[in-house]
């Protein structure tokens, strides 16, 4: 019984942290670290020959391989080429926190320098990554670090979005597109997810306190991405009259774009985040969507990276480092592309734009 | 009935040949994908005990799952169920032993599995419907059951006793899952070999009419297999929890299709009445082999997807296509 | 009714008297009786639908009769399933063999039987070592006893089906049209085991489409028509026509 009593408490003060964003307005880290911009990461040349010299190899140990993934993976593989760095093993643990220990233990054959990973599950992966820390490799994690793991001792940093200015672009981005005023659907991540939750908190902070014209009429969780249609097709059906609907990411927000074709509604506008190519597509061609909020993964990789090969010569950095995001609409797709994945706007949506 | 003349055509060298390859494609497989690697992989790493152990340890689960399979398809059934049940088992285990401790724990962990499998089985052997679909709805209940348990939250395993006795301990010096693994294959190939049950298992996936008029209980058989499955899928959960000193919703569920695999690819057929302990653990240990090797060869996860797939595919293919004819 | 053939001696090993079976209301055998005895090998024959499977399934205790009596050497038994025949001393052949295609020849002549030793292991050697006296004994020209099933020929499989059923019956054995599927050379083959069982002492009831097989093999043929026995006859004493007649009704075909 002290046991469960401890576990709550514990649960308590997790979710204490989390919610300090929506006093405070700004995303802090998953221990309630301050945020600190992703630019401020440099290396001199100095540093830079240093590392160079120093015959590193890089190992890459994601969660799971996503268009988010892949680019932070890009980025990540970029830095990392350019100072000189080898990457010996790239994993995916298929979202499965023991294969993702599995995983650590493989690419450890390697004795990489560096381990740069997303943990699938902070609260417990400090199992996970003790071999990688035992044998002294370098850990530098994206979005989360592992439960009891202390900055600059056990790991270099985590890197992650503004999760908050995510959530805060998206009402802007919403606001703008409904005129300041109208009734808004809410499909947010029913999970304990660090990442969603901040930023599906801070959408809906926003429209409460800067946005006394726009209400959240309808509230809709979302535990499995499977059955997104179903979701929405029955927010639609309940709430015909929605001026717009905020999605917690781009796929289920492709489900309930199917829904508003289906029901004839070219009223409702969508406002999600990360970048999609169908919704794009739809943005583009003046369909529901009206705003995709993107992070900027491939700055992501590129931070984490740095900041890793950093260590290996002695410089520290701050604990929790976050890259900027944008507000996609119709007139900035093609740069925000360029900005958030490093590629070039798809040849649809590119083809749609003349 | 086959008839009299296709039968007795070009029989003695064909049935010899046969017989070698298909048993033996497992082992051919795993020795040939071992040399591969071990001659790329030379500098990488590869062949360290540490690496070549780590193999081991991280296939346990998934070995004795296999076991469990092995039984469930020679009787010529099919247990999906397995890709949840483990995580039922792990979550039942770790929520009852933070309350009461490291012995309820346990039997929370494998009674879990074993109800998986009394519901499986009851369903297939009694109420006569086909194991394919009701595993695969209770793949997903469970599933359900498992997430709504604990919210999707992960639930932590302090108890020292069963971490080291599950998962990262070891006697005599060998790692506990070496253990773990080592003796549910002796135990599972002593039965599915030299015991009665074994061979009632194999006549029921082989000609379940033929059992049932020889004297066989063929629907207790069938209870039976498949409560071995989830017994062995709740040990799997149990072994998962020690080894993450954590459970959580989401063990197990990439592992249905590895498990499978690896059982085909050991030489055990799909259909039933004929099948290996040994072969199983080969061909989980060759799935482990593969993960490893192909990361080591610093291949993009894409690739490595791609590889292991065309393997998987090849060695599936010779060792069905030489069981059929 | 009843024929007392000189061949055979001592009390029969099966005696079915009066036995009547329906299904809802409608009968599918009527006062039919029987015996068979030991060394003796009965034919029964009949159209198709005349009832020959039911009598085999009353007999194997698949079926209990609606009324009538079964007598296993002077003792009346009632049996509601497969299990307590065999335990009576009667084995039947199925016309699909009820073989374990993947299994060896020796897991099959014990299938549901398998001896066990001290441990609880399977006794193979034992197994192994019956199968080979058996085989032998029988002339069943098989690869050996690890042979699979489905690597012999209909006939071997017809032979271990056979072997299978005379390792286990003391009184009857029933043959369920043991030919159909075999060649001429292998159904030549298969008649002379039958034959040669004669000489164990035990039972024989077969049912065969091939008057010429009946003629050949048994001592006695009983005929089935619509349910109702039409007449045993010894077969020394009778013709083909006379038979033809009895199974079709027709007296001048």
């Amino acid at each position: 019984m002290r046991k469960e009593v401890t576990r709550l408490a514990l649960l308590a003060t997790m979710w204490a942290t989390t919610s300090v964003y929506a006093a405070d307005g700004v995303t802090t880290g998953p221990h309630g670290e301050k945020p600190t911009p992703a630019a401020s990461v440099t290396l001199t040349a100095a540093e830079e020959t240093q590392i160079k010299d120093g015959k590193f190899t890089a190992a890459l140990v994601w969660h799971e391989m996503s268009e988010y993934t892949n680019a932070v993976n890009n980025g990540a593989q970029d830095e990392f080429k350019r100072l000189g760095i080898e990457v010996v093993a790239q994993t995916d643990a298929g979202f499965d926190a023991a294969r993702q220990k599995a995983d650590v233990e493989t690419v450890l054959a390697k004795n990489p320098s560096i381990i740069v990973s997303l943990p699938v599950d902070p609260a417990t992966a400090a199992v996970v990554y003790d071999p990688a820390r035992t044998a002294g490799t370098k850990l530098a994690f994206v979005d989360n670090s592992p439960a009891g793991y202390v900055h600059g001792k056990d790991y270099v940093t985590i890197v992650s979005d503004d999760l908050f200015q995510m959530g805060n672009k998206a009402a802007i981005a919403m606001a703008h597109a409904l005129g300041n005023k109208g009734k808004i659907g809410y499909i947010y991540h029913d999970a304990d997810f660090y990442v969603t939750n901040q930023r599906d908190g801070a959408f809906k902070a926003t429209i409460g306190q800067d946005y006394p014209d726009m209400q959240i009429v309808a509230e809709a969780g979302m535990a499995d991405p499977a059955r997104s249609e179903e979701i929405a097709q029955g927010m639609i059906t309940q709430n015909p009259d929605l001026d717009g609907i905020y999605v917690t990411w781009a796929e289920p927000a492709l489900s309930v774009l199917s829904s508003l074709r289906g029901a004839g509604n070219t009223h409702t506008k969508i406002v999600t985040l990360d970048l999609n190519e169908p919704a794009a597509l739809d943005m583009v061609k003046g369909g529901n969507v009206a705003a995709l909020v993107a992070d900027e993964a491939y700055n992501i990789g590129v931070t984490v990276a740095r900041a890793a090969a950093g260590s290996l010569v002695g410089k520290s950095s701050q604990p929790f480092l976050v890259v900027d995001s944008l507000a996609v609409t119709k007139d900035t797709v093609a740069d925000g592309w360029k900005k958030s994945l490093n590629k070039d706007v798809p040849a649809t949506i590119a083809d749609a734009l003349k | 009935m086959p008839s009299a003349n296709t039968a007795a055509s070009g029989r003695p060298n064909g049935f010899a040949n046969r017989i070698n390859l298909q048993q033996y494609v497992v082992y051919f497989g795993f020795l040939a994908i071992f040399l591969f690697f071990a001659i790329v992989l030379r500098d990488s790493g590869f062949l360290t005990v540490r690496n070549l152990s780590n193999i081991v340890l991280q296939t346990a689960p998934a070995t004795i799952m296999a076991i469990g399979l092995v039984f469930v398809m020679s009787a010529g059934e099919i247990d999906l169920s397995i890709g949840s049940t483990v995580a039922v088992s792990a979550l039942a285990a770790a929520v009852t032993m933070n309350d009461y401790g490291l012995v309820a724990g346990v039997l929370a962990g494998l009674g879990a599995g074993l109800l998986v499998g009394l519901l499986n089985g009851a369903l297939v052997a009694y109420v006569k419907l086909p194991s394919f679909l009701v595993t695969l709805a209770t793949l997903g209940l469970f599933a359900g059951v498992s997430r709504s348990m604990t919210d999707l939250r992960s639930i932590p395993v302090t108890n020292g006793t069963f971490t080291g006795f599950f998962g990262s301990g070891a006697f005599l010096g060998i790692p506990s899952l070496i253990w773990w693994t080592a003796i549910a294959v002796a135990i599972g190939h002593l039965i599915y070999r030299e015991t009665r049950f074994g061979a009632h298992v194999l006549a029921v996936g082989d000609n379940s009419r033929a059992a049932g008029v020889s004297g066989i209980s063929v629907p207790r058989i069938r209870l039976t297999v498949l409560m071995i499955s989830g017994g062995l899928a709740g040990l799997a959960g149990l072994l998962y929890a020690g080894r993450l000193q954590a459970a959580k919703y989401t063990l197990g569920e990439t592992d249905l299709m590895t498990v499978i695999a690896a059982v085909i690819v050991g030489g055990t057929l799909l259909n039933g009445g004929k099948g290996s302990i040994i072969g199983a653990l080969v061909g989980s240990l060759m799935m482990g082999m593969l993960n490893n090797g192909l990361i080591l060869m610093g291949l993009s996860v894409s690739d490595q997807m791609i590889v292991r797939g065309l393997i998987i595919l090849a060695a599936v293919a010779v060792s069905l296509r030489e069981k059929s004819r | 009714m009843t024929v007392n053939a000189e061949a055979t001696q001592g009390a029969p090993v099966l005696r079915l008297q009066d036995i009547r079976k329906s299904f809802g209301g409608i009968v599918a055998i009527e006062n039919f009786s029987l015996e068979v005895y030991p060394g003796e090998i009965v034919a029964l024959v009949g159209d198709n639908g005349a009832g020959k499977s039911t009598l085999i399934k009353i007999i194997s205790g698949v079926h209990p009769p609606t009324s009538g009596t079964m007598t296993i050497e002077g003792e009346t038994v009632t049996m509601s399933n497969a299990t307590m025949a065999r335990a009576h001393g009667i084995e039947v052949v199925y016309q699909d063999l009820a073989l374990a295609d993947q299994q060896s020849v020796y897991m099959n002549m014990f299938l549901g039987r398998e001896p066990t030793n001290r441990f609880g292991l399977l006794d193979r050697r034992r197994m192994i070592d019956e199968t080979e006296k058996l085989v032998k004994e029988l002339d069943v020209r098989i690869p050996s006893a690890h042979a699979t099933i489905r690597d012999l020929s209909g006939g071997q499989r017809q032979g271990v089906a056979i072997a299978r059923a005379t390792h286990w019956a003391s009184k009857l054995i029933l043959l369920d049209e043991p030919t159909a599927a075999l060649g001429v050379a292998e159904t030549a083959k298969v008649e002379e085991i039958v034959q040669s069982l004669k000489s164990r002492n035990i039972g024989v009831l077969i049912i065969s489409h091939s008057l010429d097989q009946v003629f050949k093999l048994s001592d006695r043929i009983c005929v089935l028509r619509r349910g109702k026995q039409i007449g045993v006859r010894e077969t020394a004493k009778t013709d083909k026509n006379e038979i033809i007649a009895m199974i079709t009704g027709l007296q001048h075909s």
